[in-house]
């Protein structure tokens, strides 16, 4: 699905530096500026290894996401992908998912700007009201500027985004640089809580996960990329690897500096009150400048975060609207604007509610959640492409293979099961409405079959044939019953044993295009 | 007909005519997947960016399948191989009864094909045509295929639901780089009160990146 935002101006070049910043940029945001807080308030200082190996699971998921967008040129991202592998209601269900997951990656962003903005306002104007209403007041004008900003308007911040993505890594370091010589060993003794111990790094993770989502975007801006096959599998990695660094540090420093206690304390404030503290006391305008840059970059990372996922999430819905598995109005462009307004109208929706009726912790968890089941997904779709589909041609190959997708899919589901069960029924309650949705659309129909009833009454005769699935045919390669093989001589796709998946003419794909 | 707003189509045969082919499409937003069996021509058409590209020979029909015409709404048979084509486009249909067959003859006499396939494409002809436009140089009155360069120049029947139906040039942004030039059927020349009323067609011209766009603009 191509993209309608922008794209009115030539096509530029994105080497592979530009493309790894797209990656770090979606990347490294808000969740490093309002999680650590709360992953400091469930495991301590151990939040730090809640980071690390939270690194270590996003990289799985980043080997089979990077294999996936040099095999397969779309940009819906996951959701692109596992339309490739599954048939329409899995598909339905990835898509779904993916669009909460940037839905309430939205309202914790907007939540997350709020309390930041007002911490660098009460530095220099301690007056501004703070009470829990105006919390969600200044979030709720946050989400709506950015949805009428893209509703409204069609030139993509292509450029901009190295520039906003380099703002952001520049002021994360100088809190490094400055803290650094203030971390005390002290503050990491004990590492995990009394109560609980070390498994409470298992909620952290789930909880911190969403700031490790947002490479995918890099497979949104393919078209413009140099060498893609090669360069946006690099990309994919190395914008991974140097986001987990850079949380490393990052966390490292805030938890030795003010330790987890206040950390926790502090909420979605932290790492700007971790730099109030150990900042040089340098006064503009009445404010230490130190924690006033902590802050403006607290700010300006969830308001830019905010605006990739406003984009991300009616990328997604759109994409769905074109595909017919939602409504059509969502994959329409608007003749006046060019932009995917319904798109991004529905999920304004969805947002404000998040924004108005969820706590900050319940929308992380919400956004880790449908994050991690996404993820998942995504590695089943690769696992599933390899089956059926051994000739498709793959630039990048996963190393390790079947490991590295199985463990994806593994510690994934495992990370999930450490979220709370309020998380969980939010999310089964979406889940819930979604089939709704799809049922409404689509007509009644089994969830996961292939060929399934249309809802179109003039489709063909199939159109009532009971849900069949694939026949999966063994052919060997030196099957004598293949009549090409004689022509051919040696066959060129290998010695491998294949799964030939050949629907039965009865069965009727209206819903599979 | 295909539900969805894209097309899915499957590309037989990345040469020359079948990579240009998969190119216009990407650009215009379809979906396309490309089979080769070719190893060195499967890594270009892969650098291209513009499909998946399944690697082997699709009149194998375990290779075929892997394209998934069952989900395509056509399947362009675009090798320089005349059975091939037409075998593909026979294993296309049995696989897809829905599918929409093209299968480019190496041939002037397309007629033996009609019947087995629901397109078939002689680009020779074309090419003859363009050729002609260009030897008799001035003077006269060319086609638009020779006129355009990078500029494409085409004709859109607006459709029902689209974005712009009903509505006056005034009232719809266009994207940069792309104009109306008729009226509907081709009566006059398009100013700010046409209005674009569906079920009629239009002359267009547009720029390939912002051809996606209009297409969207005018069929929904």
């Amino acid at each position: 699905m191509s993209e309608t935002r922008g794209r009115r101006a030539p096509a530029t070049n994105l080497g592979l530096l530009d493309a790894t910043m797209i990656g770090i940029g979606a990347m490294i945001g808000a969740g490093i500026f309002v999680l650590t807080g709360l992953a400091a308030e469930t495991a301590g200082a151990g939040a730090i290894v809640a980071f690390a190996l939270n690194g270590g699971v996003t990289t799985f998921t980043a080997l089979s996401y990077a294999e996936l967008a040099a095999a397969i040129p779309k940009n819906g991202g996951g959701y692109a992908y596992v339309r490739e592998a599954f048939s329409s209601p899995v598909a339905f269900v990835m898509g779904w998912t993916r669009w909460f997951t940037y839905m309430a990656a939205g309202a914790l962003y907007a939540l997350g700007f709020s309390s930041n903005f007002v911490e660098l306002v009460h530095l220099y104007w301690p007056g501004l009201p703070d009470s829990e209403p105006w919390i969600v007041a200044y979030a709720l004008f946050a989400v709506v500027s950015f949805v009428g900003l893209n509703a409204l308007s069609t030139e993509a911040s292509g450029g901009a985004e190295t520039v906003v993505t380099a703002v952001k890594i520049v002021v994360l370091l100088i809190f490094v640089a400055f803290g650094v010589g203030a971390v005390q060993g002290a503050n990491f003794v004990p590492l995990f809580p009394a109560d609980g111990g070390a498994l409470t790094v298992l909620p952290a993770m789930g909880l911190t996960f969403i700031a490790f989502q947002g490479y995918d975007l890099i497979a949104t801006v393919t078209e413009e990329v140099e060498n893609p096959t090669t360069n946006i599998p690099r990309a994919i990695l190395a914008s991974v690897a140097v986001t987990v660094v850079v949380y490393l540090l990052v966390v490292g420093v805030a938890i030795g500096t003010l330790g987890p206690e206040l950390l926790a304390a502090a909420g979605e404030t932290a790492v700007a009150e971790a730099a109030i503290g150990f900042m040089p006391d340098v006064g503009v305008f009445g404010a230490p400048l130190g924690g006033a840059l902590i802050a403006f970059g607290a700010v300006f990372s969830t308001v830019s975060a905010l605006n990739a996922v406003v984009i991300g999430s009616s990328r997604v819905a759109f994409a769905m609207g074109r595909e017919r598995q939602l409504p059509a109005g969502l994959g329409r462009i608007h003749p006046r604007y060019g932009t995917p307004w319904l798109a991004i109208a529905a999920s304004a929706v969805v947002m404000l509610v998040a924004t108005v009726s969820a706590p900050i912790r319940v929308v992380g968890n919400l956004a880790s959640l449908f994050s991690l089941l996404g993820f998942a997904v995504v590695n089943l779709a690769l696992i599933r492409l390899r089956r059926r589909r051994p000739n498709l041609s793959r630039p990048f190959e996963v190393p390790a293979y079947p490991a590295v997708p199985l463990l994806g899919i593994g510690l994934n589901l495992l990370l999930g099961l450490f979220i709370s069960w309020e998380t969980w029924a939010i999310a089964i309650g979406w889940l819930g409405v979604g089939v709704v949705v799809y049922a409404v659309l689509h007509g009644p129909s089994l969830p996961f079959g292939r060929g399934e009833p249309s809802g179109d009454p003039g489709a063909s005769a199939g159109g009532t044939a009971p849900a069949e699935g694939p026949v999966v045919v063994e052919t060997p390669a030196a099957d004598a019953a293949d009549p090409w093989r004689e022509r051919d001589g040696p066959s060129p796709d290998g010695e491998d044993a294949r799964e030939v998946e050949v629907d039965p003419p009865a069965s009727d794909t209206e819903e599979e295009r | 007909m295909n539900e969805r707003a894209d097309l899915r189509v499957v590309v037989v045969g990345s040469g020359r005519l079948g990579l240009e082919t998969a190119r216009s499409l990407a650009e215009r937003g379809h979906d396309v997947v490309i089979v080769e069996r070719t190893p060195e021509r499967v890594a270009a058409a892969a650098d291209e960016y513009v499909a998946a590209v399944i690697e082997g020979d699709a009149a194998r029909p375990s290779v075929l399948a892997q394209a998934a015409p069952e989900r395509a709404d056509v399947v362009a048979a675009l090798t320089n191989t005349v059975g091939t084509n037409l075998a593909v486009c026979l294993a296309a249909k049995r696989l897809a009864p829905d599918v929409r067959t093209v299968l480019r003859t190496t041939d002037p006499d397309t007629a033996e094909f009609e019947p087995f396939v629901d397109h078939v494409v002689y680009p020779e002809l074309a090419g003859a045509r363009r050729t002609v436009n260009e030897i008799e140089g001035g003077g006269v009155v060319r086609t638009v295929e020779a006129l355009a360069g990078e500029l494409e120049v085409f004709e859109v029947t607006v459709a029902d639901a689209a974005p712009v139906a009903g509505l006056s040039l005034r009232e719809v942004s266009l994207p940069r780089g792309s104009l109306v030039i008729s009226g509907a059927a081709g009566h006059g020349v398009a100013g700010a009160d046409t209005e674009l009323t569906a079920a009629e067609t239009y002359l267009v011209a547009a720029e390939p990146d912002v051809i996606d766009e209009v297409r969207r603009l005018f069929r929904g």
